[in-house]
Formats: structure tokens, C-alpha cells, sequence
């Protein structure tokens, strides 16, 4: 097979596939190649267990740009959000907390626990989303250069300083605080009730090697608010027929446009020629040659394994060694054979419908950090749980349900022995954590999937089992992702462009890396 | 009007700040609490970064003492490494003998610090520019900065950018494989800051120590005679540029043109100039209706949990630290975290109010008998009991620990004095027992410091004026905080504006 195509996309991930569309839909001729039989990559939904449907490894859609739905049309190609209304948590004492998406009824919930913490509520909610505003745009912008001698560069940072210059006083110092201090000191600031600092906190987290008392983790609480501000029910929802359904709707957005897309088609390199890349080598030997060739999988796989380091310069190289994964969460998915009866909240009722978060309180959520520091999986984890098929029948048999557990912290660098021995003793370590809030629990486990750090490499391409292709901390965030100097979607080889997680704006089903890099390299053809 | 300007605390920021101020004409009054000069200055065991700026303009009759080792790192089975005062090629060999890729990136990590610290360090002289309304000079010296960083190259402009907000223990791994080298430079990432090696942002603590004296290190200078010989001077230079200094005077009261004592005592000036720390400052001597609740309560969000405890042993004899050989190595300071996972675990203790099993020492022996030491987490609240029915068991647990490295030395002790944070409160009048008057992480920085809109130096208030470590460039002996408000607040004499 020897077909010429202007792009060839590496991996059909949600970030491929949107990078895909948005060339196609330009007029580009693009093939997709995927590695596994189904597409999605890390968005998607499995049939693990004979009638029960799994989003395997993202399970919520929170902040898939509202753009790219409506430029892609991708209701119409599909896609459905259900609302996951609520977080409810558990806590040893026999209380609860349930925060819903109605405002009032939160309030409410809230002053049960604390009068002085409801009124703040008010208050935080209004400034988050003021700050949500803020940051907004810069979600969806090739990030600039700071170090460019070239006065068209800074067009951007101006942009930006401008944006803050123009800020209230105290939204400038909001903003500041958000994106340098740890989640827990800055709704210290506001709040006294423990359980609601750290079930809140815990978002900040979810993904990164980090604690909830690690500076640097309080930005994260502002993406809750920035599906508010896109007029959605705030961000988090379900696609029916599971998270793959978003993967289905943007292929499906893709085809309409001209993609190509073939699956099971695993590549060996990336072809060079005079220090260009001209196509890829698939592991079958086909070779297919492309005018640009489009990475949606991580530097490591991109660089390391499919072009090689000796094809690159130093520093780059150097840059890339440094990009931390360090993957920090597991996944466990449960086939149940009724629902979880919570002590605190017994019987079936719409907290179950929504996000249940095993984060009782500051301390357990640092502690299960502090395991993971030192080389062990947390044996007292932050857990959000949420139950799909309440919301949605079609994914598991009737009167059956699927439970996906969301497991942190699982260090990929064990400390002693490794992730294939320890698989079942962590899966158990998941279920006596949620039978200590719903004791039940052990009786209606049918089947039990465990999806370790390891797995999410091994089966799903994330290098260290990082959920967001490489760590959301400063140093690896905007210009400086995923090297300083190659943060506009370029690389050093000529004609090769990054469109992943790994590129600005980061991880999440946001679409966002898939989009700019598009757009950036349209500019640049 | 009695005074032209009054002085709230003769810690060494207050003494710059009335020298300073003195010598450009004003009279000065400075107002201590004790019956010494010096405030929280004598904690401290190395004047390390004092400003030479500021010993020259001031004309301080002091002799700074550069040990021949900056820091001696010892680890438990009685291996070292001595880290050497601008002595690369022996420090390189001492290297060596851990490994041999860790002595080749040494002199090149010396050198990228020492490039990048020249780089930053004119910003430690300056105001910090107001974000809202920068004035022309703050843009003038900014755009200096600037272009010095641009001066930088690519490599190191995008290095600056990265290790502001990285945690330290990444910072150092990208240089180092040796875990006592990686602990003993990640220490002063951390060293006063509740905050452990993996928090992020800690690897700023290292770049600033690089803008203050070319090192990322630490110091180990000290000035002959100690600390108290420095703040003597400072007091001279003070007195003899014509302020008045009295000392048993404690200010208890803050109001709109005067300040008050204990005893009722009022003092006229035109302006007051606070070098207590923030939070003593506006919670503790003003009255909270003289403010705006906006800034209250930013205020009572300013971060300023103190982690450090001192100790202070004086010795019938040098112990005898194992694997030391030479007592000269015992000249600078002497550091006990041999990795980066105790240094962790030393903090981890403290974010759940306890002190640590195995606490990060930081230690100088400015004679053979005294040994000063730095105990590090000793949280300022206890999830159990209390800093004074724990003083001794926490005294113990730290010498305990030390023999480890120096066995025999409980028996060389004579006498033991402990400075717990809650002491560092009550006697020093650091709020919160934070040695540094607050956390110095990157929201609390610059112009940042104490709060944004609030770094110059000046206050909502109009008379008032700030001068200690809350404000920029922090804390430590460098001086600069006083030497910085005086210059603006000698602009506002010279304006009209007080």
C-alpha cells in the first residue's frame, strides 16, 4: 500500500480524532491510525463482561470544549450528555455530605454543616467563575513563546497581561492564589467543614502526583466551574452508551468530513527523510507516506519509540527525559447485581446518581498521598464512584449495574513487587475501602475489572500510567508543555506536530489539544 | 510633632530602616520591646546573604567570616561530603567519592546558579511594582531586569521559568544522583517553609538564595563576633546617623499619629514603620475598624505557621561527628536530612501537628562549646498536648537523634536551651512562630508580599509603613526590607506625601 494522504493522525484518541475532523473539514486528505480494534483510546467504552458496557478509563465528560460539540455538530453525530447531578460523601461518622447542582438545595446541605460555610458558598461560587472567565480563552490559544526575540510572539503574553491588568483587585489575588497554592489552602480561606474542603479539594488531585495540600493543585478547582460558564449543567455529565460514545461521535464527525480512520493498526516509526517526517511504518510493514504526520500519543511513545533519539537534538531530548508521568491512579470496574446501601444514606435514591466520593476528610485524603509517596498504593484511597447505568440503562443487563471506581493514589513505581502481582490486592483494597461506607457492597460483585497504572500503559498507551499524558503541574503547563520552546504543537522534526494530551491545554476529554493543533498547523501548511 | 518617623521593633530590618532614614535627615525614633536590639536577627546562625550594599552606605564596622566549608552534609553510616566555600575543585572531589557523574554537573550547577542569581538579583533591591499603577521607575527597573533575562539565553530563561514553581526534589534529580548531595541542596528549598521537598514550588527557595549570594546552598558567612555584633553595628550606625533607639519600650497600640506603650506612653511622629511581621502588625497593634474587612481578611489568610524550632547547646567539648576527621569541616554549617524521603517524611509529621521522629537539622558551631541548631518540622500547634509540656521531650528526641551522628554528645552537654515556636511568638513577637514573618511561596512573594497591591512597603493606612521580612525580598539577614522601605519612605517626606 503505497497511498499518499497531506495528513496521517497516530492514534485515534479523542484528540486525534478532533484533530483529524478539524483537518479534514479544511480540505486536508487524513488517515487516523489506531492501534487497538476500537477506537476512543482512553475515552472509551468496552463490553468487558457479557451485557455490562464499561467506560473503561475516563468516565465522565467534564470539560469537552463547547466549540468543538457545536463546530463538529456533534449532537447530531450522536452524542448525548446525560446530567450527573451531585457529589455525595460518605463519612465515618454516619453523616453525609450531598452537594447537588441546584444551588439552593446545596446551600441548604451545607449550612446543616456549617452556617458560616453555606454563605461562603455564595460567595466562592461567584468568584470562580469569574476567574473561570479569566482563563477561558487561554484554553483555547497556541500558547506563545516567552523567550521569542520576535515582537509577534508577544502578541499573546500581551494578550494576557492586559486580561489581568483589567481584573478587580481582588480577583487579581483569586487568581494568583488559584493557580500557585494547594487546593486545601485556598478553600481554607473560605471554609471550615472538613469534609467539604476535601471532597472539593479532591478535584484538584485527581490525575497528578500530588496531594491535596500541594501548591500548585488549586487551579483545577476552577474547571468545575468552567461548564457553568459554557451555559452547560455545570461540567460533568455521562455520554449515553458511555464515555466511547464522545469518541464514536467525533469519528463519526471525522468520516463526514473525508477521514480515513483504520483501527487495529499498531505503528512501528515515524519515517524521516532529510530530517522530515514523511509518513509511518505500520508493524505489518506497511508503509503509508503523508505530507505531516500528527502525534496524539505521548512525547515518550512519539519520540523515544517511534522515531528515536538519535534523530533529535540534545536538549530535546534531555527536555523530554525530564517530562514527569509518574502516573498516580488505578481504575476499578465493577458488574453489580444491585446497589450499594450506604449507612450514612441507606437505600437507593439520587445520590446515587451522582459522583459518590470516598474523601471523608484533609487528612485521609494527605495520607493516602503520603503512602504514594514513599512506593506504596494508598490502602485507605480517594475513591469517586459514579453509577452510570442509573442514568443510562443501555450499559448493563436490567436490574444490573455497572460501577466505575476511580482510584488514587497508585504510584506506577511500586516499591515492592509490581503491578501484576499486586493487581487483586488492590482491587480488594478498593472494595473494603467502599464496604466500610456500604457494606453490601461485597455481595453484589458479579465481576471485577482492576486496571492498574501498568494496564493504562500497557494496553492503553498512557507512558506511566498518566491519565493525562504527563503530570498537570506548573512546570509542565502552557509554554513549557510538553518542552520549553515546543509548546506550539511543532516539533523539531520538520512536518511532525503533537496534537495530544501532552500539548497545551492538557488532559481531560477537552478536545482542546486536538483543536489548536489543528488550527496551528492549517496557519502553518 | 515630636518625631518625624517612629520605628516599631530594632530587629535588624528596623535598624537599617532608622539608619537609613536617620541619615537622610529624619527623626527617627526606633521603639524595641526588649531589652535588647536585634529582634529574631539573633535565631538566625549565618548572616550569610547580609547586603554589602547596605555595610557600605552604613558604613558598618563589621567582618564578615567566609568559612573554607559553605555546608558538611553527614549522613548516617558516617560518609560525608563537605560542600566548600568558592572552592569548586575540592568540593568536586569530595563529590567523587560518591559519584562520578554527580562531581562533572557540579561546577556547571555552580555556575548556572551563580548566572541565573545575577540576574535576579537587582530585583531584591527594588520595589516590587504595583501591577495596578506601576510607577515609571518600577517599569524602568523592571525593563532592566528584563533584558538581563533576556541576556540569559534560551536554555536558562526557560530553566528560570520552569524551577519557579517545580517542586525541589524534581530540581535536584535533574543534577544530582546521590541522595545526600540531592537532600543537602533540596534542604534550603524547604528550610523555615512548611512545606517538604515534593511540594511544588519549593525549588524557588533555591533561585532566591542564588539572586541573594550566587549560591544556591546557603549561607555560612557570619560576621565576627555573631549575629549580635551585626545588630550592635547596625544600632551604631543607626545612633550616630542621629536616631534615638529605646529599647524596654513595648508598642502595644497603633493610632492614626502615634504609637502607644505598654505604660500608656504615648509618640508623636509623621509616620509610623511597622517591623513586626503582618499579622502583629495589623491584627495585633491597630484597631480592625481602622481597616477595610477586605483586607482583614486577606490579611488573616496571609500564611504564617511557623515549622522551626532553635535549639542551643553549649558543649564541655567538640563532639565528635563520625567519619569527620578534620574539626575545620565543622566551620560552616552542618546539615542532618541524608535524603530526600526523610527530609518528606521529617515534614510529613508536621502537616498533621506532630514534631518530626527524625527532624531536618540545620547546624553551626560558632565555637567548639556552642552549638546552635535548626530543628525542622516543629509544627507552632500540636495535635497533642502542648509546646510547653512537650519542650523536653521534643529537646531530647532532637539530641537523641544527633547522636546518631555525633555519639557521645549528650555527655559533653552542659546546657540546653530550647526556642519552641510558641516562644518564637511570645518573645520574638513572630506571629505564628514564622521565622521568615510568613511562608515565602510564590502567592506570598514579590509583589505579592505581604498582599498584592500592598508591596511597597506601605500600608492602607496612610501614615504607616511596613519594613520587616512580611515584605519583599523576605526573610533572612539580608537587611534589604529596611534598607527598601526607608528609600520609599523617604520619597513620601521628600513628596510632601506625609
Amino acid at each position: 500500500m503505497n497511498s499518499k494522504y497531506d495528513v496521517v493522525v497516530i492514534g485515534g484518541g479523542h484528540n486525534g480524532l478532533v484533530n483529524a475532523a478539524y483537518l479534514a473539514r479544511a480540505g486536508k486528505k487524513v488517515l487516523v491510525l489506531e492501534r487497538r480494534h476500537v477506537l476512543g483510546g482512553a475515552a472509551v467504552t468496552e463490553e468487558v463482561f457479557p451485557g455490562f458496557k464499561f467506560s473503561v478509563c475516563s468516565y465522565v465528560v467534564s470539560l469537552l470544549r463547547p466549540e468543538i460539540i457545536r463546530e463538529l455538530d456533534l449532537p447530531r453525530h450522536g452524542l448525548e450528555i446525560l446530567p450527573l447531578d451531585g457529589t455525595f460523601t460518605p463519612m465515618p461518622n454516619g453523616d453525609y455530605l450531598w452537594r447537588v447542582n441546584d444551588h439552593a438545595r446545596t446551600r441548604r446541605e451545607i449550612a446543616r454543616h456549617s452556617r458560616l460555610d453555606a454563605e461562603a458558598y455564595d460567595e466562592y461560587g461567584k468568584a470562580m467563575i469569574e476567574m473561570a472567565h479569566f482563563v477561558k480563552p487561554i484554553m483555547s490559544m497556541t500558547p506563545p513563546d516567552p523567550t521569542t526575540l520576535d515582537p509577534k510572539g508577544w502578541k499573546n503574553l500581551a494578550f494576557l497581561g492586559r486580561r489581568f491588568q483589567k481584573l478587580s483587585d481582588d480577583d487579581k489575588y483569586n487568581q494568583v492564589q488559584l493557580m500557585t497554592m494547594s487546593a486545601v489552602d485556598f478553600l481554607d480561606q473560605w471554609f471550615e467543614t472538613d469534609v467539604l474542603k476535601a471532597t472539593m479539594s479532591a478535584s484538584g488531585i485527581i490525575g497528578t502526583f500530588l496531594g491535596v495540600r500541594s501548591p500548585g493543585t488549586a487551579y483545577v478547582l476552577l474547571h468545575h466551574y468552567m461548564g457553568e460558564i459554557d451555559g452547560a449543567f455545570r461540567s460533568w455529565g455521562f455520554a449515553r452508551g458511555g464515555t466511547g460514545a464522545i469518541s464514536n461521535a467525533i469519528a463519526d464527525a471525522a468520516r463526514e468530513a473525508g477521514v480515513e480512520i483504520r483501527i487495529d493498526a499498531p505503528i512501528e516509526k515515524i519515517l524521516l527523510k532529510n530530517g522530515r517526517a514523511t509518513g509511518v511504518v505500520l508493524k505489518n510493514g506497511d508503509e503509508i507516506h503523508a505530507g505531516v504526520v500528527s502525534s496524539s500519543v505521548d512525547p515518550r511513545l512519539t519520540f523515544m519509540k517511534m522515531i528515536g533519539e538519535e534523530h533529535l537534538p540534545d536538549d530535546f531530548c534531555t527536555d523530554l527525559k525530564r517530562y514527569k508521568y509518574r502516573g498516580s491512579s488505578g481504575k476499578v470496574n465493577l458488574a453489580l447485581d444491585g446497589l450499594p446501601d450506604f449507612k450514612s444514606l441507606p437505600g437507593p435514591g439520587a445520590h446515587l446518581r451522582g459522583a459518590i466520593s470516598i474523601s471523608p476528610s484533609v487528612e485521609y485524603m494527605e495520607r493516602a498521598y503520603d503512602e504514594a509517596k514513599y512506593g506504596r498504593f494508598s490502602r485507605r484511597p480517594y475513591i469517586d464512584m459514579v453509577i452510570p447505568s442509573l442514568t443510562d440503562p443501555s450499559v448493563a443487563p436490567p436490574g444490573k449495574h455497572v460501577m466505575s471506581c476511580f482510584v488514587q493514589y497508585a504510584p506506577y513505581n511500586l516499591k515492592e513487587g509490581n503491578w501484576d502481582e499486586k493487581r487483586e490486592e488492590f482491587g480488594d483494597t478498593v472494595v473494603d475501602t467502599i464496604a466500610e461506607h456500604a457494606p453490601n457492597i461485597r455481595n453484589l460483585i458479579r465481576d471485577r475489572q482492576v486496571v492498574t497504572p501498568l494496564d493504562l500503559e500497557r494496553e492503553f498507551g498512557l507512558s506511566e500510567g498518566n491519565i493525562f499524558q504527563g503530570e498537570l503541574t506548573l512546570e509542565q503547563l502552557f509554554f513549557l508543555r510538553p518542552a520549553p520552546g515546543w509548546a506550539q504543537y511543532r516539533t523539531p522534526i520538520k512536518n511532525l506536530y503533537m496534537c495530544g494530551s501532552a500539548t497545551h491545554p492538557g488532559g481531560g476529554i477537552m478536545g482542546a489539544p486536538g483543536r489548536n493543533a489543528a488550527l496551528q498547523m492549517l496557519k502553518d501548511i | 510633632m515630636a518625631y518625624d518617623v517612629t520605628i516599631i521593633g530594632a530587629g535588624h530590618n528596623g535598624l537599617v530602616a532608622a539608619a537609613y532614614l536617620a541619615k537622610s535627615g529624619l527623626k527617627t525614633l526606633v521603639l524595641e520591646r526588649r531589652e535588647v536590639v536585634g529582634g529574631g536577627a539573633e535565631l538566625d546562625h549565618a548572616t550569610g546573604p547580609f547586603s554589602q550594599q547596605i555595610a557600605t552606605d552604613l558604613n558598618l564596622k563589621i567582618e564578615f567570616i567566609t568559612p573554607k566549608v559553605r555546608v558538611l552534609a553527614l549522613s548516617d553510616d558516617g560518609r560525608s561530603i563537605s560542600i566548600y566555600n568558592d572552592d569548586v575543585e575540592s568540593t568536586v572531589r569530595e563529590i567523587e567519592k560518591f559519584s562520578a557523574k554527580d562531581a562533572k554537573s557540579y561546577p556547571e550547577f555552580v555556575e548556572t546558579f551563580a548566572r541565573i542569581g545575577r540576574v535576579l538579583a537587582p530585583l531584591l533591591s527594588m520595589t516590587p511594582p504595583s501591577i495596578d499603577q506601576p510607577a515609571k521607575g518600577d517599569v524602568w527597573q523592571l525593563g532592566k531586569v528584563g533584558l538581563a533575562f533576556r541576556k540569559l539565553g534560551k536554555k536558562d530563561e526557560y530553566r528560570l521559568l520552569r524551577w519557579g514553581p517545580m517542586a525541589v526534589a524534581d530540581l535536584v534529580s535533574e543534577w544530582f544522583e546521590t541522595e545526600l548531595l540531592r537532600a543537602t541542596v533540596a534542604a534550603r528549598g524547604i528550610h523555615g517553609a512548611f512545606a517538604g521537598p515534593w511540594s511544588a514550588g519549593t525549588s524557588l527557595g533555591l533561585l532566591w538564595q542564588a539572586a541573594m549570594d550566587g549560591s544556591a546552598i546557603g549561607p555560612s558567612t557570619s560576621v565576627k563576633g555573631g549575629i549580635g555584633a551585626l545588630t550592635k553595628a547596625l544600632a551604631d550606625a543607626a545612633t550616630s546617623a542621629g536616631a534615638e533607639i529605646r529599647t524596654g519600650a513595648e508598642v502595644t497600640r497603633i493610632e492614626d499619629s502615634h504609637v502607644m506603650l505598654r505604660s500608656g506612653e504615648p509618640f508623636e511622629a509623621r509616620a509610623v514603620v511597622s517591623n513586626a511581621d503582618p499579622r502583629t502588625t495589623f491584627l495585633k497593634l491597630l484597631d480592625p475598624v481602622e481597616l477595610d474587612p477586605n483586607f482583614l481578611s486577606k490579611l488573616r489568610n496571609y500564611r504564617a505557621t511557623g515549622v522551626v524550632a532553635k535549639i542551643n547547646l553549649t558543649l564541655s567539648g567538640l563532639p565528635d561527628f563520625r567519619g569527620v576527621d578534620d574539626p575545620a569541616k565543622l566551620s560552616g554549617r552542618i546539615h542532618i536530612g541524608p535524603e530526600i524521603d526523610y527530609l518528606e517524611r521529617a515534614f510529613d509529621a508536621s502537616k498533621y501537628g506532630e514534631f518530626s521522629r527524625e527532624p531536618y537539622l540545620d547546624i553551626v558551631m560558632p565555637s567548639p562549646n556552642v552549638m546552635s541548631i535548626h530543628a525542622q518540622f516543629a509544627p507552632y500547634k500540636l495535635k497533642e498536648g502542648d509546646w510547653t509540656t512537650r519542650r523536653d521531650e521534643f529537646a531530647n528526641n532532637v539530641i537523641a537523634h544527633l547522636e546518631k551522628y555525633a555519639p557521645g554528645l549528650r555527655d559533653l552537654i552542659d546546657t540546653v536551651e530550647v526556642i519552641t515556636p510558641r516562644d518564637l511568638e511570645e518573645t520574638y513577637g513572630l506571629s505564628g512562630g514564622h521565622i521568615h514573618h510568613g511562608e515565602q511561596t510564590l502567592d506570598q512573594f514579590f509583589t505579592f508580599r505581604p498582599l498584592i497591591g500592598w508591596a511597597q512597603y506601605r500600608t492602607p493606612l496612610k501614615r504607616l509603613y511596613l519594613c520587616g521580612a512580611g515584605t519583599h525580598p523576605g526573610g533572612g539577614i539580608t537587611g534589604l526590607p529596611g534598607a527598601n522601605a526607608a528609600r520609599e519612605i523617604a520619597r513620601d517626606f521628600k513628596a510632601g506625601k506625609v
